[in-house]
């Protein structure tokens, strides 16, 4: 069952074209990992999914509605169905860890304080932070920051989760704490896109890998179709160099 | 581009205005409704009060003492006024303001009439009636320091001096065209022109007869010497709105009783002289502690209000300045301009002489507290919006992925942590309000700077009462910086910085 269909999908900042007609669906149940060079529009292409950048034109069908044209009030319905975890974890340094993961449930859903903060503390123990509850952002690690952004995203139920390379800004010894705490969505059944610089996780975790360059998705396929026999001269180019 | 951006500014500083002068219609309506004829005394009937504007400076004809710690106007003109309302069979209200503001009140319809030593020049006659004449002065002088005595006698010996008078003031005029080869120096008080003269900024004050004496007998370091004026309407009269015939043959009557039974000489002028002696006799500070008391009171009301005013429409035209709605944008975008690009002094008249139009019983203190209000909410807008533009775009970002409409990410994600990097800045603000909410002392707001310059006025003493207003001041910022502080630091500790 597809959950996201993608068509004709472009996007212009002033004259400069990043991505130039991209069409692709994301089924459900997925893990997508999308590779590809720096500036080769993975990151904005993802932040088409959920509307933070406005595509240029083409249609983003999510839920049988395109988030394209729509009010901004229902997209805001449709955004809490698609996670979102970022680059720069973008906790809310003014929240304890257990408010930035409930803050949403009781703004947006209207849950109760009590069922929030139980939710909120199921996520962290999942995430392996229950003890972090009430520390502040700042006094935490940014592999920690990242896993309480995880747990936030998931505190509104999301259909899909989209990650934006979410561990290119972590200290290497901290990349594995994130990339266990992904592992362990995809193993529950999320639907997932992620970007992301991680050849390996891209490999052993994804069902899809999707590759991009200069705008276009260049090529699809199982992680060992396009790691093992590339068929785009700019694939076999880029893993030449990354494997 | 850019050109389009400049057309839209203009294009919005246009509405803004003829936004403002939809609003400045009725007013002038109102205000022809006011002062329609005969409607003066119809109200003054009709409320029961007498309200007289006068500028309580003037010893012996207008002037304040502290009776039981509360001020009292009292004077030959107090006296005046005080018959007339009795005659009329209402109460009278004393509203005390600076000299030239109150042509303007008159005008206004924010007092009935105007009794304060005023004389009937050709130029006032165009604006407002007069009645008879009640008091005639027995001439000019010049209030000089002692030493300066026997120097500065004649308009000759005042050559190349700086003279002062009170702004708008018969003396005023008569210094500029009798005296061209002096510099002039108005002010609108006598306490700051005594202030003025006894710290060397001008060579000699032209006060009448009355005054100049009055100051002399009670500051031992002054003198008063008879002037060479030539004055050609000499003589005090009640001025009232035009169109009032028959207030002004009401308060013709009363004068022609006053004169017949010489009450000016035989009543007044001695009340006066008793409470000027007791003034005399009981200088003491203590005495004016009170007074002091009651303007840090209403300097802290004010202040608090206005904070409230402040923050809240800051906040609103911040948000409207960052909103994707064009007018709103723009609409704020100009108030904030036009509130930072004009004198907030020239504001607070505004609001409450052009305000006041609309709403006609709009006190002193309500368009003090407004117009400082709208000055600050100008200022805490800009502080916020450069509170928010300094967040990382990642935080809004956030806030929108997880469902949160842009409102509700504002007031829950972005507000709290740009007032958290703004405080700060919003510090300095309310602190720069406390201290401009003295300039609200030009509409006769009983705050701490004008119930110092009461004090100067009552002790005939200029620099001891600023010095202890100055004192009193910085123990408010003071204070107030403190506790902003540890505002701040709490608000560090929660973030564990």
């Amino acid at each position: 069952m597809t959950m996201i269909k993608v068509e004709h999908l472009k996007k212009s900042f002033g004259k400069k074209e990043v991505l130039k007609d991209i069409s692709a669906n994301v089924e459900k149940g997925k893990v997508i990992s999308i590779i590809g060079p720096s500036g080769s529009g993975k990151s904005t292409f993802l932040r088409c999914l959920n509307v933070l950048e406005t595509p240029t034109s083409g249609k983003i069908i999510f839920d049988g509605q395109d988030l394209t044209h729509i009010s901004e009030k229902e997209l805001d319905i449709l955004r809490e169905k698609m996670g979102m975890v970022f680059q720069s974890f973008n906790l809310f340094p003014n929240m304890n860890v257990v408010e930035n993961v409930k803050l949403a449930p009781m703004k947006v859903k209207g849950v109760s304080e009590e069922e929030a903060e139980k939710q909120a503390l199921e996520l962290l123990d999942k995430v392996g932070l229950k003890d972090r509850a009430k520390q502040y952002p700042s006094s935490l690690s940014g592999g920690q920051q990242q896993r309480v952004a995880i747990a936030r995203a998931l505190a509104m139920n999301p259909e899909v989760m989209l990650f934006d390379e979410p561990t290119s800004a972590l200290d290497p010894e901290m990349v594995g704490e994130v990339l266990k705490t992904m592992q362990d969505l995809a193993d529950s059944g999320m639907t997932m896109v992620i970007v992301t610089h991680e050849m390996g996780f891209a490999r052993e975790v994804s069902d899809e890998v999707w590759f991009m360059a200069d705008g276009c998705l260049q090529e699809q396929g199982s992680p060992e179709q396009i790691f093992e026999n590339p068929q785009s001269p700019r694939a076999k180019d880029f893993l030449s160099k990354v494997l | 581009m850019k050109k389009t951006k400049l057309f839209s500014f203009f294009f919005a500083l246009l509405m803004f205005f003829s936004l403002g002068a939809t609003f400045i219609k009725p007013a002038q309506a109102a205000n022809q409704k006011q002062v329609a004829e005969g409607s003066i005394l119809k109200k003054i009937k009709k409320s029961g009060e007498l309200v007289v504007g006068t500028s309580a400076d003037y010893p012996p004809l207008e002037f304040t003492t502290s009776e039981n710690g509360k001020t009292k106007y009292v004077g030959v003109d107090i006296e005046l006024a005080r018959d007339i309302a009795k005659d009329l069979g209402v109460k009278l209200v004393i509203k005390n303001m600076s000299f030239d503001s109150l042509l303007v009140a008159l005008e206004t319809g924010k007092v009935d009439m105007v009794i304060s030593a005023m004389t009937p020049t050709p130029e006032r006659k165009q604006s407002v009636a007069f009645s008879k004449i009640y008091y005639k002065p027995s001439g000019e002088y010049f209030l000089v320091n002692k030493k300066d005595k026997d120097k500065y006698t004649s308009i000759q010996s005042l050559k190349g001096q700086t003279v002062g008078a009170q702004t708008g003031s018969n003396q005023y005029n008569l210094v500029k065209s009798q005296m061209k080869d002096s510099k002039l120096k108005g002010l609108g008080k006598i306490n700051n022109l005594v202030l003025a003269l006894q710290s060397g900024k001008v060579s000699a004050v032209v006060v009448e007869e009355l005054i100049a004496k009055a100051y002399a007998e009670n500051n031992s370091g002054l003198a008063a010497v008879r002037s060479n004026l030539k004055e050609t309407q000499a003589g005090n009269a009640v001025a009232i709105a035009k169109g009032q015939d028959d207030l002004v043959a009401q308060v013709n009557k009363t004068i022609d009783q006053v004169q017949k039974k010489d009450l000016i000489s035989k009543e007044y002028l001695p009340a006066a002289a008793k409470y000027m002696k007791t003034e005399k006799k009981s200088n003491t500070f203590a005495k004016y502690i009170p007074y002091f008391f009651k303007g840090i009171w209403y300097t802290i009301v004010i202040t608090i209000f206005s904070v409230i005013i402040g923050i809240v429409l800051g906040i609103i035209l911040a948000l409207m300045r960052l909103s994707k709605n064009p007018i709103l944008h723009w609409l704020a975008v100009c108030y904030i301009e036009f509130i930072r690009g004009t004198p907030q002094m020239v504001q607070i008249l505004f609001v409450y002489f052009g305000i006041g139009y609309l709403i006609s019983n709009l006190s002193a203190l309500v368009a003090g507290i407004i117009a400082i209000g709208l000055n600050s909410g100008a200022y805490v807008a800009e502080d916020i919006r450069s509170g928010i533009d300094s967040l990382p775009k990642g935080q809004m970002e956030a806030a929108r992925s997880l469902g949160l409409s842009r409102q509700k990410a504002f007031r829950y994600v972005i507000i709290p942590q740009a007032i958290k990097n703004i405080w700060p800045a919003l510090g300095n603000e309310f602190i720069t309000l406390l201290k401009d909410s003295s300039l609200v002392s030009v509409i006769g707001v009983a705050e701490l700077m004008y119930q110092t310059q009461l004090v100067q006025t009552s002790t005939y003493k200029g620099v001891l009462p600023l010095f202890i207003a100055m004192i009193i001041y910085f123990i408010m910022t003071f204070s107030l910086t403190r506790l902003l502080n540890h505002f701040e630091k709490r608000m560090k500790r929660n973030d564990n910085d």
